[in-house]
């Protein structure tokens, strides 16, 4: 029995003893394992099983630390290798540095923004909204399907408020974002209250006094943390709230993104508070103003609480018997998942994730191509030390582990240079301002997620890039690698496979990723340039919200008819108009609209716009007129159809020959007849480029949009306007709160900030990789020379002249280049066209970027003139080889 | 090599200090010198083989001892075996820990009579 046991922790022993790294084995193996043999017995007998137990023990716990100080002493001798070539190691971690930044500012700045687990709110997963909005009634009965959904909300996003704060009795109301919510909101989401209570249906009815949850960060930041906040009033609109409770930290409610919501108000308020809620809203079916938040039961999936949804939805629509029958079979609810920052689709976020890593993945994979490609040519000068060394007896695993240790020093150092890249693009992010309305969105934050992506990023890149190389060079057939005289061979065409497949890869992704992302840069940049008749700084945007300030109807209808004749009196004022958004605004909302006699549905987008819009901006009318204030009085009903301004895009997409004037729309609610055709004004990254004007009437004056209504001025070029505008408007309404002061160039160019951003983000990932791709090419020309400098010298020597010597060398990168630069320029259409068909958002920046000769050619050239200059200029030192040097270096 | 300070080195790892302290009386191989300290310390100490092996390595790496060439007489003579000495630092590094041993063990006989009396 005690002999079983010994031959089996002999055997144990002998196993590990083989386990150790191949250096300590050959230095100690043998004797390691004798000794083993000399000792199992003596401690059998004094020590018993324990003792067998520790003797193995002691020998496992010995093979990782071997291995440890191995991989230390590796790291030690990378790190004095790169030391020796600073130039090289520089390089590389510029190189892996920008790349594994950039990704690292793609992941925490765009994904994990968009991502991130709404904070506060538990199982997030659990939470689903639909798409569309849908009317406060829908949400009612959604609420009713107890087997799909454990809890349905309601709730407005981005509902501005003025307020004034307890103890400011005559101060200027602010204007902040809130959310309007059923009672049930915060009990969906699962969101507790830090101070106070949150709302809800037993303690907040219709009728009782109005209460309100704050949000952390107005606690904070405006109400200077005041330990009795809760039970404190507020005024909200013109009317007294009282504060109930306050959120976490970070929670700005769901699918707040926009516009942090700063206050929550239930809907259990009276409309006087909230203009939102007036017209019985509440109870229209009809009126689709909310989104629904919905919690799904235990054990619902997204997929089955949708299918079930639609059903109810069906239903619902049905039992309406005055909308038009509807003749569509496929869904009519999609629901998303909600429980993140910003719900995005189901098809886009995939469409979304998909692009961002496949440009990141090139990214990050051209730079581990470059830095394969320059330990490549390195390791080549290092074959015959590698040779000696595996002669000697080193292993070959030993020797790859080594100079992958250098490749993964290199990308640590680079995902530490990234890191710090990325902190200072997140910086220099911060700094840009936001476009107008609302208070600046969430930072992008660099917290430990951002660390461990990169990283893990990193040591991918480092195992990555220096597996090949390592493999390669430790292959070397050691006796022509020991004879000095092996440099003469003919550089054979499949010898140097990789090498120039990398090269292939590398000239073929730089050429994608310039295409791509110039595609990008001026697919945005040309939908969003601007181009007005005037100065825009001659014209002042200001917004006011009467209706929140406490102003009736009536009142506000007075006010704005008098406002523009009281303006023009300021000196310098040519013009004023109002509209419901700034001009040039990105995005906006869109409407289904077909001709009178067509079922053609087609998308526009609307903006409603006032008397004299257009004369304010100088854009004459193309044919007919435009709005005037008989327009601003007219009423939406059957009898009536609405006036309707249409652009040039929308006039030939609805009626063939461009004719509209006079002619019919409907939208389904409305009718409305074409009184005018303008010309197309930019209107920003927007696919449907067909827009339409509706006039601004009483009914937005009484409820005015997000953005309340906007005053344009137009004043003499150079004269400040300004102050007088505002001096006249808070004369005629002194407690009024203007907001959003400021000249149409400012607004211009805020609202493209973001987009400016976008495209020098862009261009400078493009610009990127045509460096990388002119290191990577220059780097592995000049290992080619220094491979071939016998062959050359001995081919100068026999009288070929410099002209000859030069074509020899260029003669191979310009093919390699040319093979690149075509599967380089499929490779990016195929991109365009995937990204494309994926996210409509591309589309309008691919369809305008890819149409662009001086892209389709200029790109192209533009890299191969950088490569042919990059293989150039090493090449110019095989024309000055010696031969005689060459020759003798023997 | 002079230039070296010993004090570096200490205090030693114990099974530096025993291995160290098994050469001091001349070169010895590696099954030798865990006999050495198992009969010095009467079983009380055990270096077991692979620890013994890591240590010698990183003692070899230190210069603090080295492998020796002059072999034992033809008779005591053990092909397969490496034997091992110390260097003319391991010596002086022995020296110094031993110093330092000497002094805490005299602090601990002044301690001691201390409490005793």
């Amino acid at each position: 029995m005690n002999d079983n046991k010994t031959g089996f922790a002999l055997r144990v022993y002998r196993w590990l003893a083989e386990a150790f790294p191949h250096e300590f084995k050959l230095a100690y193996g043998t004797e390691l394992t004798q000794v083993g043999e000399d000792v199992v017995e003596d401690i059998a007998r004094r020590h018993g099983t324990a003792g067998l137990v520790r003797l193995i023990a002691d020998i496992a716990a010995r093979v990782p630390i071997e291995y440890l100080s191995e991989m230390q002493r590796d790291m030690r001798y990378s790190f004095r290798a790169l030391l020796k070539s600073p130039g090289f190691a520089l390089v590389s971690i510029i190189s892996i540095g920008l790349a594994i930044g950039l990704a690292m500012t793609v992941y925490a700045g765009d994904l994990q923004l968009v991502f991130r687990d709404l904070p506060a709110a538990t199982n997030v997963k659990q939470l689903v909204m639909p798409e569309q909005p849908v009317s406060y009634y829908y949400a009612e009965q959604y609420r009713e399907q107890k087997n799909l959904f454990a809890g349905v909300a309601a709730f407005q996003s981005d509902v501005p408020f003025n307020i004034v704060l307890p103890g400011g009795a005559n101060a200027k109301p602010e204007r902040v974002f809130g959310q309007l919510v059923s009672p049930d909101y915060f009990a969906v989401l699962g969101v507790q209250a830090e101070r106070g209570r949150v709302l809800s249906p037993a303690l907040d009815r219709p009728g009782d006094a109005p209460t309100i949850v704050i949000s952390d960060a107005f606690w904070r930041n405006r109400l200077d943390s005041s330990p009795d906040a809760v039970g404190q009033s507020i005024r909200l609109n013109g009317q007294t709230a009282t504060i109930v409770g306050i959120t976490p930290r970070g929670f700005a409610g769901a699918a707040a993104i926009q516009n942090e919501a700063e206050v929550f108000v239930p809907t259990t308020v009276r409309a006087a508070l909230a203009p939102e809620l007036a017209n019985d809203v509440l109870h229209q079916r009809n009126a689709k103003s909310f989104l629904a938040i919905m919690r799904m039961a235990p054990g619902v999936d997204i997929e089955s609480a949708e299918a079930g949804l639609d059903t109810v939805t069906h239903r619902l629509d049905e039992q309406d018997t005055a909308a038009p029958v509807r003749a569509d079979k496929g869904g009519r609810v999609s629901l998303m998942p909600a429980g993140t920052m910003e719900p995005v689709p189901r098809d886009l976020r995939r469409a979304a994730i998909a692009f961002f890593a496949a440009l990141m993945g090139l990214i990050v994979a051209l730079a581990c191509t470059n830095l394969s490609n320059m330990l490549l040519a390195r390791a080549a000068n290092r074959r015959k030390e590698l040779a000696i060394r595996l002669s000697v007896g080193a292993s070959r695993f030993r020797l790859v582990r080594q100079m992958m240790s250098e490749g993964i020093l290199l990308s640590l150092l680079g995902g530490v240079a990234g890191f710090v890249l990325a902190y200072w693009f997140s910086v220099l992010a911060s700094h840009l301002s936001p476009p107008t309305g609302g208070s600046a969105g969430p930072d992008m934050t660099l917290d430990w997620h951002a660390g461990v992506f990169s990283f893990t990023l990193a040591i991918v890149c480092g195992i990555g890039l220096s597996l090949l190389p390592a493999l390669r060079a430790t292959k070397a057939d050691l006796t022509p690698a020991l004879k000095e005289g092996s440099a003469l061979q003919l550089p054979g065409h499949r010898r140097l496979g990789l090498r120039n497949g990398l090269m292939v890869i590398q000239v073929a992704g730089s050429l994608m990723l310039l295409l791509t992302t110039g595609f990008l840069v001026i697919g945005i940049d040309k939908a969003s340039r601007v181009q007005t008749k005037f100065d825009p700084q001659s014209m002042y945007l200001l917004s006011i919200d009467p209706p929140r300030d406490g102003y009736t109807p009536e009142k506000t209808q007075a006010f704005f008819e008098r406002l523009p004749e009281r303006l023009k009196i300021v000196g310098g004022v040519q013009r004023v108009a109002f509209t419901a958004q700034a001009p040039f605004a990105v995005g906006g909302g869109t409407v289904q609209m077909s001709a009178q006699d067509s079922r053609v549905q087609t998308p526009v987008l609307v903006e409603t716009v006032g008397a004299g819009y257009f004369a304010a901006l100088s854009e004459p009318m193309l044919s007919g007129r435009e709005f005037g204030a008989a327009d601003e009085r007219s009423k939406a009903d059957a009898a009536n159809s609405l006036p309707v301004i249409l652009n040039e895009s929308a006039a030939r997409k609805f009626f063939a020959d461009g004719n509209a004037l006079g002619k019919h729309l409907q939208d389904g609610k409305h009718s409305y007849e074409v009184v005018g055709v303008v010309r197309d004004l930019s209107a920003g990254l927007t696919r449907a480029r067909a827009m339409s004007y509706l006039p601004l009437t009483e009914h937005d004056f009484a409820q005015p949009p997000a953005g309340g209504v906007t005053i344009m001025v137009r004043a003499e070029p150079g004269s400040d306007a300004l102050t007088g505008i505002q001096r006249e408007i808070s004369a005629m309404g002194p407690n009024l709160t203007i907001f959003n002061a400021q000249t149409l160039g400012e607004y211009i160019a805020r609202s493209r900030s973001e987009l400016r951003f976008a495209v020098r983000t862009y261009g400078g990932v493009g610009l990127f990789g045509l460096v990388l791709a002119a290191i990577g090419l220059a780097g592995v020309t000049a290992y080619a020379v220094a491979q071939r400098r016998k062959e050359i010298g001995i081919r100068t020597a026999i009288g070929a002249s410099k002209a000859q010597v030069l074509r020899l060398v260029l003669r191979e990168g310009t093919f390699l280049i040319g093979i690149g630069t075509v599967l380089g320029f499929l490779g990016a259409i195929a991109l365009a066209k995937a990204a494309a068909a994926m996210a409509d958002v591309l589309v309008d920046a691919f369809r305008l970027g890819t149409n662009d000769p001086r892209l389709l050619v200029g790109a192209p050239l533009l890299l191969a003139t950088v490569a042919m200059v990059a293989c150039y200029l090493p090449a110019r030192r095989a024309v000055q080889i010696d031969p005689l040097k060459a020759l003798r270096e023997e | 090599m002079a230039q070296i300070d010993p004090k570096k080195f200490t205090p030693l790892k114990p099974q530096w200090f025993h291995i160290m302290l098994s050469l001091a009386g001349g070169e010895q191989h590696g099954y030798g010198i865990m006999q050495e300290v198992l009969n010095r310390t009467t079983g009380k100490v055990r270096l077991w083989p692979a620890t013994l092996y890591g240590s010698i390595k990183r003692l070899i790496e230190a210069e603090l001892i080295e492998e020796s060439d002059e072999r034992p007489a033809p008779e005591e003579d053990d092909a397969r075996r490496r034997y091992y000495r110390l260097t003319t630092l391991g010596k002086r590094v022995l020296d110094a820990e031993c110093d330092r041993l000497q002094e805490l063990v005299r602090a601990i006989r002044v301690k001691q009579s201390m409490v005793t009396e």
